[in-house]
């Protein structure tokens, strides 16, 4: 699989999940943008690793959960390079409370950010991918159709998401535009270990069958498929990468 | 209005307490503000100064007082350029 030459989008790629996407798709030839909102330092990090593998990375900031940053992010990419091929809508945010602890400020902060970015941002993609084809790829959650403490709105944003997912794939399938989604288990990254200290997750290595927590790697990889054309006819489905969490019931039985 | 004051100002809009309970000692705890509208008052305080305050440096803020003095320390700099 090679992107040489593709241009990519990573939204919050300064860490975790998103930092593994722009590496491997870097590795794999692309030219990233590496989009940041609190963490420069990290940013400029994942910009020289993209470096370091021999293509191009450009750091911006833009909290996407603002639309006129949105607008900001994708006039520097129109202004700078006049194309786009990958949007990897990545960044996401989020408040762990219980259902009664939830205001209007938290429901829109968690939305903004996690489900109406992507409507946003694909829809300023879509005019820099015209004519050229393109892939859009989202980072979904276990917890958009399975209840976790604590989660109720980041779940319901990233099952917000994964339903966008399905209506753009269909929209834009005319176009030669490629929509898809992944959703993964508990990852290791520094947010997991946030999601600890506020209870919100326990340790997951139990309870995955394939014996070892999802890793930011193992979403990466099945994000650069799908950023392939082998994965031309996958439109509009969200992968699950869990080790097999979903699926497996040992940790119902007890082992 | 200095620095403070309109930090203040910020953080009471954001928290929704009064800002007379406010002081260079507060903590974020002591105010209410959790750790949305911490960030909240990060990108508020941001666009107000046109200046950028990384985490990696707002996590350092131990009370107010820490976050008035960083963004004190920061305006001047940016006049200067």
């Amino acid at each position: 699989m090679s992107l040489e030459g593709k241009l990519a989008l990573v939204t919050g790629s300064g860490r975790g999940i998103g930092r593994a996407i722009a590496l491997k798709l870097a590795s794999q030839g692309a030219d990233i943008v590496v989009d940041f909102f609190r963490h420069r330092e990290s940013a400029e990090q994942t910009a020289r690793d993209v470096e370091a593998l021999g293509v191009k990375a450009e750091v911006i900031r833009a909290n996407v959960g603002d639309p006129a940053k949105i607008d900001e992010l994708f006039d520097m990419i129109g202004n700078k390079f006049g194309r786009l091929d990958i949007l990897i809508n990545n960044a996401a945010s989020g408040v762990g409370r219980p259902l009664a602890d939830i205001d209007v400020k938290a429901w829109e902060w968690t939305m903004n950010i996690n489900a109406r970015a992507l409507l946003l941002c694909a829809q300023r993609a879509t005019k820099l991918m015209e004519g050229r084809g393109g892939k859009i790829v989202s980072i979904s959650s276990l917890g958009s159709r399975f209840v976790l403490p604590n989660y109720t709105v980041v779940g319901v944003s990233k099952a917000a998401l994964e339903a966008l997912t399905r209506y753009l794939a269909i929209e834009l399938a005319p176009r030669g535009i490629c929509v898809n989604a992944v959703a993964a288990s508990a990852v290791e990254t520094e947010a997991l270990k946030f999601y600890f200290k506020e209870g919100l997750v326990k340790d997951s290595r139990q309870a995955t069958p394939a014996g070892r927590m999802v890793i930011p790697e193992d979403v990466a990889n099945v994000v650069a498929f799908l950023c392939s054309e082998e994965a031309f006819m996958i439109r509009g489905q969200t992968i699950i990468v869990d080790g097999g969490t979903s699926v497996g019931i040992l940790a119902l039985a007890g082992k | 209005m200095n620095v403070e004051e309109q930090i203040k100002d910020i953080l009471a809009r954001i928290t929704r307490v009064d800002k007379s309970i406010i002081s260079r000692q507060s903590t974020f705890k002591d105010i209410k503000a959790d750790s949305l509208d911490v960030v909240q008052a990060l990108v508020a305080v941001e666009e107000t100064f046109g200046i950028e305050i990384p985490d990696e440096e707002a996590q350092k803020f131990q009370n107010f007082g820490d976050f008035v003095s960083y963004v004190e320390s920061r305006v001047p700099q940016k006049e200067k350029v």
